[in-house]
């Protein structure tokens, strides 16, 4: 069975100038363990699709079921239940909390949703290769180790599925490479299944599929690197 | 300036209307209340200066000599005023006129509300219409009518007694001053400067209506209705040329008119001369109703500029926080300006201009409210309380006082928010370094062991010190409003009413005519009751015109036995032995704390022309007016007085019949009691606004910063949120950190709010009416748990705004 079922699925924004179908009609099953990169120009619906899937957008109409279960659209509280239970997120801008160290970002999420485990955290930095850096502030590390914090952070309650909005655009390109190998690295440890959304042709390297969108349409589909 | 910077600067501020409300709201509340208490206070001054000195006025005296302890017959008086006279001393003072005065307690007869007669304790003046504090009948107040007495069975009474008792010129009615009753005429209806504060002798509160009444009627009808010989006095009134300052009893450093405290100190030296019997001489601080007005208005003149500032101050405090919040806010926009090259000069003038629109707009809405509603309700307040006609006229210097006051507020409150915007490193806000501030490594510290939503919790709510500092400042200041009000009321009902209900036990307090003492103790006999003899008398002070009310008592007690009918409460010492080889008394702690006397003491007093000395074995606590108190044997030794007055216990439901036909008057402990509850009654009113605006400004405070705090974490609660964290969590983190915010508010706000009180009621102390602050439990957590309440009722509010979030557009926002 498919962890991600996706059928019809369309979004449209009623605007001044008129409707605006930033979805119309995706059809996608995924599969456990794919590493996903979604490519296309602005505004061809990437980024509505992502927040789809992480239940954080609802879609006009259309069907989107997860590991078999039609996943929450109404009720606000239900989509945030199943984000926790299974989606992770990293964000371009990385959105540490900066009151708190490295460590006390991802114990925050724990506590957060439901459990406090300092040694799976403790592990998960060691994962991204920042076990030296666990008392530090966001503000005192790089970009990079704040992205890999991030992942760290996502990982932190085990999520079936790791989405990622242009997480590297904010890096150079040598530290992009580091922090995709780190996520490539601890998603195959975790087994996790991974959506990137991203303008960089470069990541397509990391993938296992390459989906292309283009006005709310999937354009081309094809499995790489296999 | 660019007008479209400033425009733009208006609609950025107009997005936040809630919070500018609240910020011209407490701009408008603070000249709104500037001019209410300023009007009040200014009111009062010229009321009172009216009054005393005015063209219209009653020409007050400047010396007074009483005689407390007997009458002067014509002769006598006319000796007195004539050795004045011809031994005038030498002194720049020149005598205007000199004349002996008789003022004799006494009662006045009115029915209850059953038709039985209720006799109400009384002062009856007789005044030979001269030149001397005459009778005040303004003519433009409905409070007063009529014309002077003239006729020896006519009298003037008291306006404060006609509106209680719904007396009318034209009525009769019955009075006694020992010797049987007489009818009267009323011809007028007016004030008379020694009760224009209406007290009873030895009370410092406004007694309640138709429980004492004054009146003012002819010598002649006076001595009638004593049954005394023409010429009569006890009193020597004299008048100055012009109107010297005299030593106001609230300094003690200072005398403001030492040529007049020489002048006194000179005509009591003559007095021991001219005459045998103690008497006691003062210039106008020794009137308790001039001085206690006089203080009142002085306080008010002193406050007014305090309570404004304190109020434009909060405003001020908002503005400065939502200021620096919107140019946090807008640091992108600003940025982008400053790259474009727009120099610094052209971003700053916008941040101050709001201010002032502010500022301006607060105090239009202030000048009205406080023009058409806070001064006239004031003064109408005011006239309720001290039962005076005040004229209302609108002072346009005060009003502009005031706004001056919270213009250069709030103007200073734009200053440095006004400065940071101009000075913002482009650079710096397009890598988002001015929002990053590494968080304090010492606090990490101290809230590592916690639960990270712990530490979360009480790093983001300090992550602005100044900004909590300020916000806890305003808020003390708030509570000060609430809490000066609820510990001066606390404090003030354990003063004056724990005074007569806890420390006096005596059920009636009755004055016997000279020599008359035995029937009224023969009357307590025979209804079973006990009794205790009394002397009040004025005690001086060597080269000081000050006094002391003087306590002859029979029996000492303490607050732990309560076996006498006046107790004490002692702060310091130990009781006084009677009889001793110096004179041991104990003193009350306002009279400690304005002339430096302290327990073991040996200090000298005047009692009437003599000076003796005593020695001080204790203070005591609670006492509003200055307090000496003697065994009765020993101040009847140094005054030749066996009694002033006789305290009465009676067995429940005694009848009270006879006792006015043996006494010159009396008065009811139940009636002082009652006094006291209806005078609190009276100003719950206005205490109830107080402290309700008070409230008012501290919710606003607190919810202008938490709603900041919040809108600057609508980052971090949205990342939360799409990380998938529950709404009942995040709910119960930020229950957590308002009850933190709220608890720690409110134990400042408490302390401020006492400490303030206890410095405002240092500053607004006088010699004539002294009581202390004292820390209590009740107020303290009423205003801990209102503060917390406050901060607490934020959480729904938070709740609400993140579920409002639309997370799309924050994932959008966090992606950007």
């Amino acid at each position: 069975m498919p962890l991600m079922e996706i059928s019809g699925l369309e979004r449209h924004y009623d605007m001044a100038s008129g409707v605006v179908r930033a979805l119309d009609g995706i059809d996608l099953e995924i599969e456990k363990g794919e590493r996903i990169v979604l490519l296309g120009p602005s505004g061809s619906g990437k980024t509505t699709l992502l927040n789809c899937v992480a239940a954080l957008d609802s879609p006009t109409s259309g069907t989107y079921s997860f590991a078999g279960k039609d996943v929450p659209r109404e009720k606000s509280e239900e989509m945030t239940t199943f984000r926790r239970e299974n989606i992770g997120y990293v964000f371009q801008f990385f959105n540490l909390l900066q009151d708190l160290t490295v460590l006390e970002n991802i114990l925050l999420i724990q506590e957060l949703s439901g459990g406090r485990d300092k040694d799976r955290a403790l592990e998960l930095l060691k994962l991204v290769g920042l076990e030296s850096e666990v008392d530090r502030f966001p503000a005192e590390i790089s970009g990079g180790q704040q992205q890999r914090v991030a992942i760290a952070r996502s990982l932190a309650k085990s999520p079936k599925l790791l989405l990622g909005d242009e997480l590297t655009g904010n890096l150079d390109s040598k530290t992009s490479e580091m922090v995709m190998e780190v996520l490539v690295k601890a998603c195959e440890a975790e087994d996790i299944t991974t959506i990137m959304v991203t303008h960089d042709e470069k990541l397509s390297q990391y993938a296992t599929r390459v989906i292309r969108l283009d006005s709310g349409k999937i354009v081309s589909d094809e499995k790489v690197n296999q | 300036m660019s007008m479209l910077l400033t425009k733009r600067l208006a609609r950025s501020l107009w997005r936040t209307k809630l919070r500018l409300s609240a910020v011209v709201f407490m701009v408008a509340v603070g000249v709104f209340a500037g001019i209410s208490f300023g009007t009040y206070a200014n009111a009062a001054t010229s009321l009172y200066d009216g009054i005393y000195d005015g063209e219209d006025g009653i020409n007050l005296a400047d010396i007074w000599v009483e005689n407390p302890s007997g009458v002067w017959n014509e002769s006598a008086s006319e000796n007195i005023c004539s050795s004045i006279e011809n031994d005038w001393p030498d002194s720049n003072y020149k005598l205007e006129s000199c004349e002996p005065r008789l003022i004799l307690d006494g009662m006045m007869f009115t029915s209850d509300s059953s038709g039985d007669e209720k006799p109400i304790p009384a002062v009856w003046h007789g005044i030979d219409e001269g030149l001397v504090d005459k009778v005040w009948m303004p003519t433009y107040s409905e409070l007063s009518s009529g014309r002077i007495a003239e006729n020896s069975d006519e009298i003037v009474l008291d306006s404060h007694v006609a509106k209680a008792l719904e007396i009318e010129v034209e009525d009769t009615i019955e009075i006694s001053s020992g010797y049987g009753k007489s009818t009267y005429k009323v011809v007028g209806i007016g004030f008379h400067s020694m009760h224009l504060y209406f007290a009873t002798e030895g009370s410092s509160i406004p007694a309640e209506a138709g429980t004492f009444a004054t009146g003012y009627m002819t010598d002649e009808g006076l001595e009638a209705l004593a049954n005394l010989s023409a010429g009569s006095s006890n009193m020597i009134l004299i008048d100055l040329e012009g109107s010297p300052v005299y030593d106001l009893q609230s300094t003690t450093e200072l005398n403001e008119n030492p040529e007049l405290t020489k002048l006194v100190n000179d005509i009591s030296a003559l007095m021991y001369v001219v005459d045998d019997s103690p008497v006691s001489v003062y210039d106008r601080s020794g009137v308790f109703s001039v001085e206690l007005l006089r203080a009142d208005a002085e306080g008010a003149s002193k406050m007014y500029p305090y309570v404004t500032g304190m109020i434009a101050a909060i405003a001020g405090i908002t503005i400065f926080l939502s200021l620096q919040r919107l140019i946090q806010s807008q640091a992108k926009e600003i940025a982008v300006l400053r790259t474009l090259g727009v120099p610094k000069m052209a971003i700053m003038p916008g941040y101050i201009i709001a201010p002032l629109f502010i500022g301006l707009f607060g105090s239009v809405v202030g000048i009205l409210l406080g023009i058409y509603f806070g001064a006239p309700g004031m003064l109408s307040f005011y006239e309720d309380i001290i039962g005076l006609p005040i004229r209302y006229e609108t002072d346009y210097a005060l009003v502009s006082q005031i706004v001056i006051i919270a213009m250069i507020i709030v103007l200073l409150a734009g200053i440095r928010p006004a400065w940071q915007a101009s000075r913002l490193q482009p650079l710096k806000v397009f890598r988002g370094q001015h929002e990053v501030k590494v968080s304090s490594r010492k606090l990490q510290r101290l809230t590592s062991k916690l639960p990270a939503t712990v530490g979360l919790s009480i790093r983001s709510s300090l992550r602005k010190p100044m900004r909590v500092g300020f916000t806890f400042f305003a808020v003390g200041i708030s509570m000060l409003l609430f809490g000066a009000m609820l510990f001066m009321m606390n404090s003030m009902e354990d003063s004056l009413l724990g005074n007569i209900k806890d420390k006096q036990s005596w059920d009636v307090q009755a004055s016997a005519p000279i020599g008359g003492e035995d029937t009224v103790i023969e009357w307590v006999g025979e209804s079973e009751g006990q009794y205790e003899l009394l002397i009040n008398f004025p005690i001086g002070l060597v080269d000081d015109n000050r006094e002391l009310l003087a306590y002859g008592l029979d029996d000492f007690s303490t607050m732990d036995d309560k076996s006498s009918m006046i107790s004490v409460e002692l702060l310091d010492g130990k009781l006084p032995a009677p009889n001793s080889v110096v004179t041991q008394v104990l003193i009350d702690q306002g009279t400690s704390e304005f002339l430096g006397w302290n327990t073991g003491d040996e200090v000298s007093i005047m009692v009437g022309n003599t000076m003796h000395n005593v020695e001080i074995t204790g203070i005591t606590k609670g006492e509003v007016s200055r307090t000496i108190y003697f065994h009765r044997v020993d101040l009847s030794g140094l005054t030749g007085i066996e009694s002033t007055s006789i305290l009465i216990q009676l067995p429940d439901g005694t009848s009270l019949d006879g006792l006015s036909d043996i006494t010159v008057g009396y008065s009811l402990k139940s009636d002082s009691i009652k006094t006291f509850e209806s005078l609190l009654e009276q100003q719950q009113q206005f205490i109830s606004s107080v402290q309700f605006l008070g409230i008012i400004i501290a919710i606003a405070v607190l919810f202008n910063t938490l709603l900041m705090n919040l809108a600057e974490r609508d980052t971090e609660l949205a990342t939360l949120r799409v990380l998938g964290a529950p709404m009942k969590k995040i709910g119960k983190m930020m229950f957590w950190e308002h009850l933190g915010i709220g608890l720690i508010g409110g134990i400042l706000g408490a302390i401020f709010a006492f400490f303030g009180t206890v410095l405002l009621i240092q500053s607004q102390v006088q010699w004539a009416f002294y009581f202390t602050i004292e820390p209590q439990f009740a107020a303290t957590f009423t205003i801990v748990g209102i503060i917390t309440a406050i901060s607490i009722a934020l959480t729904p509010v938070g709740m609400w705004r993140i579920s409002k979030m639309d997370l799309v557009d924050k994932v959008k926002d966090l992606s950007q």
